[in-house]
């Protein structure tokens, strides 16, 4: 564990799943290079393979052809040691587990005691959910639970950031107070961050480099780099420089090149 | 809801009424049926004599149902860990459910000492359905969540103790409600056939002989109560905990089962069947008994076909065997029949079904060997008796089976059929009797077991003829080898019908 996060390489990745029977290609030739510390965030058409990049990269999926680098070792010992956080596109919560027991799962997982648990309540308070503490999965609305994916993904102070839609469920007002928190989070330890995501505004506000990704089969149509510094404003929404890039994205998402 | 509560409830006050008036005036099979106030006089006569009774009993089925359940929870956690282990363990875990308690009770006799027999036997009774619950719950757990805890590094281990206990639960605990009745029966039959001195079953054993009706009814109704009560609170337990842990979504896809090679496959099923006989085998060697009362697979071969004696107790065997095979088909063919009108009546009028069904529901509590006594009361020591019996402990489970196969008929198959002005029978041959075909084998291959199980303790009680009777003299002439020999035949022949049941399952499923 310890601030600054390690590179992420994903290299010529090809992935097919068989669907009944017949093989689909679901990434063709995906490469994507994640410097130290970055903040990526990727982009595309609903079914265009977003979700499976992140699960590869996790190593929670095999591939037919390619690799991915974390650091200098492969996915799967990074995941061991518990240094990759993760918020999967459904919040995948345990129904008999409170929110506070819920966010301290992947602690369990990792056999860490002591002191790891102590930062809980600050992630609560984070993604606003104080006062539902003690609250199980079943009470709670379909963006809080969403929020509980969320505490849950940096209770573990992770080097690597993976965050599949983290904030689909929620009005636009928290999604905004939302990118704000995640950039000062992102400011402060720095991990390296892959977060996917269909608001091309949010995209453009967090990275530094937004992918597109183009749909069947899966792959790069192109590439914006966001000058920005950091920290970024939430007044940047208005900036004409942050539209100019928004709308090239746009273009890019539509197929215009 | 309410109202068929109500019909419920009326049903059950109209029989007891009837029950009273046919009891006072001895019109059923002269005085055979005591009326209800007969039976509660008796109890209070004898009440002083029941409290040891029910405290054994109570007793031997509470230690009996936590060692079960401990071997039946460790054993669905080693087959969804290691799912090798439960193909291996097929043969045994069809072979206890199969085979009929009372036959290995003598068995259960000769190699456990004092209360070990009767221990086992209840515990045998809660192992299957506790396994087959645990091993669900298991199973079927949210592949997301597995996600998650594998992101963190987790295996299989951890997702065992993170995921799949917990949400194991309220299937476990839904075995349990189904184990605690049979722990209770269990117990009963083993003190039964054991000739211990306390329990119901030895107070029942006691008191056959005697005249009186009465008594027998108490002990029987005292069983089914006991019984009655250990299904409330298992039931109870289950209800507080599933409701705060449902799943607030569903998952989308399954996982997938694992498969093996076609050889390592074939290997398997040869090991899972000739584990049990190896277990046993094992289990004599640990005890350490003499192999003049315990015999291993080995000695039962011996005394069957090596001495002289050996084809007179093979003729003995084969007569027995002859004398209840037929009678088990039988019966298990009119509890079926049974079950199935019941069934497809339960279909076109709900509401008779359902004021009937308490009834049916105190029959099934009631354990067996108090249930036997009281209909050789009513029909004598014929065939009658016999196939009373059997019918009446298959038909239920044959008749859930069912009613769950015709409900899920889907009402637009029926619609449809109604569209062209077909109703009540005729929607029923053309649509619910084929649709419920299937279901018909599921229900035989839960009713195998229980059938053979009624015809032998008919046998063993009432006609004396069939392997239960030779079981029963076989023990009173400590032959020994008989004893074995009877037990392993009728744990093969309830394997067999089950495996039969199973093979036109399929065949009927596949179409
Ligand atoms: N386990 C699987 N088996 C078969 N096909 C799969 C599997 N997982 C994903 N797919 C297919 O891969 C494609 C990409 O799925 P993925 O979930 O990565 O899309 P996505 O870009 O995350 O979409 P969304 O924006 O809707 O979340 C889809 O066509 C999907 O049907
Ligand atoms: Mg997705």
């Amino acid at each position: 564990m310890g601030g600054g996060g390690r590179a992420v390489v994903i290299e010529d990745v090809v992935k097919t799943f068989l669907v009944r029977g017949s093989p689909l290609t679901v990434l063709d030739h995906v490469s994507l290079a994640c410097p130290p510390g970055s903040f990526i965030a990727l982009i595309g058409p609903s079914g265009c393979g977003k979700s499976t990049l992140l699960r590869i990269a996790l190593g929670l999926e095999h591939v037919d052809a390619g690799r991915v680098l974390i650091g200098d070792e492969a996915p799967d010992a990074v995941r061991r040691r518990g240094e990759i956080g993760i918020a999967f596109q459904d919040p995948a919560l345990l129904p008999w587990r409170s929110v506070t027991a819920n966010i301290a799962l992947p602690l369990d997982v990792l056999g860490r005691r002591g002191t790891a648990r102590d930062r809980i309540p600050g992630l609560i308070r984070l993604v606003g959910l104080a006062g539902f503490e003690e609250a199980l999965p079943g009470e709670l609305s379909g963006g809080m639970r969403q929020r509980v994916a969320i505490a849950r993904s940096l209770v573990t102070d992770p080097d690597i950031l993976l965050m599949d839609e983290p904030f689909g469920a929620l009005d636009l007002i928290l999604r905004r107070q939302m990118n704000v928190e995640l950039q000062r989070i992102w400011l402060e330890r720095r991990p390296t961050t892959i977060l996917v995501t269909h608001g091309i505004d949010e995209a453009v506000f967090l990275a530094d480099r937004v992918v597109v990704l183009g749909g069947r089969p899966g792959r790069i149509v192109g590439i914006v780099d966001v000058p920005f510094p950091h920290p970024r404003p939430t007044t940047m929404f208005r900036d004409p420089a942050f539209h100019a890039l928004t709308d090239t994205v746009s273009a890019l998402l539509a197929g215009e090149e | 809801m309410g109202t068929g509560r109500r019909a419920t409830a009326l049903t059950l006050i109209g029989i007891v009424a009837l029950w009273e008036i046919a009891g006072d005036l001895d019109l059923v099979a002269s005085g055979a049926l005591p009326s209800p106030s007969e039976i509660l006089v008796a109890f209070w006569r004898d009440k002083a004599d029941y409290w040891p009774h029910i405290l054994a009993t109570v007793r031997t089925a509470a230690i009996g149902f936590v060692i079960g359940n401990a071997v039946a929870i460790l054993a669905a956690i080693l087959f969804v860990r290691v799912p090798a282990s439960e193909r291996l363990a097929r043969g045994i875990n069809i072979a206890i459910f199969a085979l009929p308690p009372i036959a290995i009770v003598p068995v259960l006799v000769i190699a456990l000492p004092g209360e070990g027999a009767r221990l086992a036997l209840a515990a045998l009774a809660v192992y299957f359905p506790t396994m087959t619950a645990m091993t669900v719950g298991l199973r079927e757990i949210d592949p997301r969540v597995v996600d998650v805890v594998r992101a963190y590094g987790g295996g299989d281990g951890a997702v065992m103790r993170w995921v799949r206990l917990r949400s194991s639960l309220p299937a476990l605990l839904g075995g349990l409600r189904v184990a605690a009745p049979n722990a209770v029966l269990g117990a009963i039959l083993a003190e039964f056939g054991s000739g211990s001195r306390y329990g119901l079953g030895a107070y029942l054993l006691g008191s056959l002989g005697r005249a009186d009706p009465a008594r027998l009814w108490g002990i029987g109704l005292a069983a089914t109560a006991i019984a009655g009560l250990g299904y409330a609170l298992a039931a109870l337990a289950a209800k507080r905990v599933t409701d705060a842990s449902r799943a607030v979504t569903i998952a989308s896809g399954a996982m997938p089962p694992a498969k093996g090679r076609g050889q390592q496959r074939i290997a398997i099923a040869v090991a899972s069947f000739l584990l049990p006989f190896v277990v046993w085998w094992l289990l004599l060697w640990l005890g350490g008994l003499s192999p003049i009362i315990a015999k291993t697979p080995l000695g039962v071969f011996e005394y069957l076909f090596l001495p002289p004696t050996g084809a007179s107790a093979r003729e003995r065997l084969l007569a027995a065997l002859v004398e209840t095979l037929p009678i088990t088909v039988l019966g298990m063919a009119a509890g079926l029949a049974v079950a199935f009108l019941l069934a497809v009546l339960g279909a076109v009028r709900p509401g008779i079904v359902r004021a009937l069904l308490p009834i049916a529901l105190v029959t099934q509590t009631m354990p067996l060997v108090a249930l036997t006594p009281l209909l050789v009361l009513i029909f004598g020591r014929g065939i009658a008796v016999t196939v009373a019996i059997t019918v009446s402990v298959t038909f239920f489970p044959a008749y859930v089976t069912l009613a769950q196969g015709l409900a899920m008929v889907p009402r637009a198959a029926f619609d449809l059929v109604g569209a062209y002005g077909a109703r009540g029978w005729t929607a029923m041959r053309l649509v619910a009797l084929p649709a419920s075909l299937p279901w018909l084998f599921a229900a035989a291959r839960l009713a195998v077991p229980r059938a053979l199980l009624g015809v032998m303790i008919a046998e063993w009680l009432a006609t004396g003829r069939g392997l239960g009777n030779l079981l029963n003299q076989s023990r009173g002439y400590l032959d020994y080898g008989m004893i074995w020999s009877v037990a392993l035949v009728s744990v093969l022949v309830s394997v067999a019908l089950y495996q039969a049941a199973v093979m036109l399952e399929r065949v009927a499923t596949r179409r």
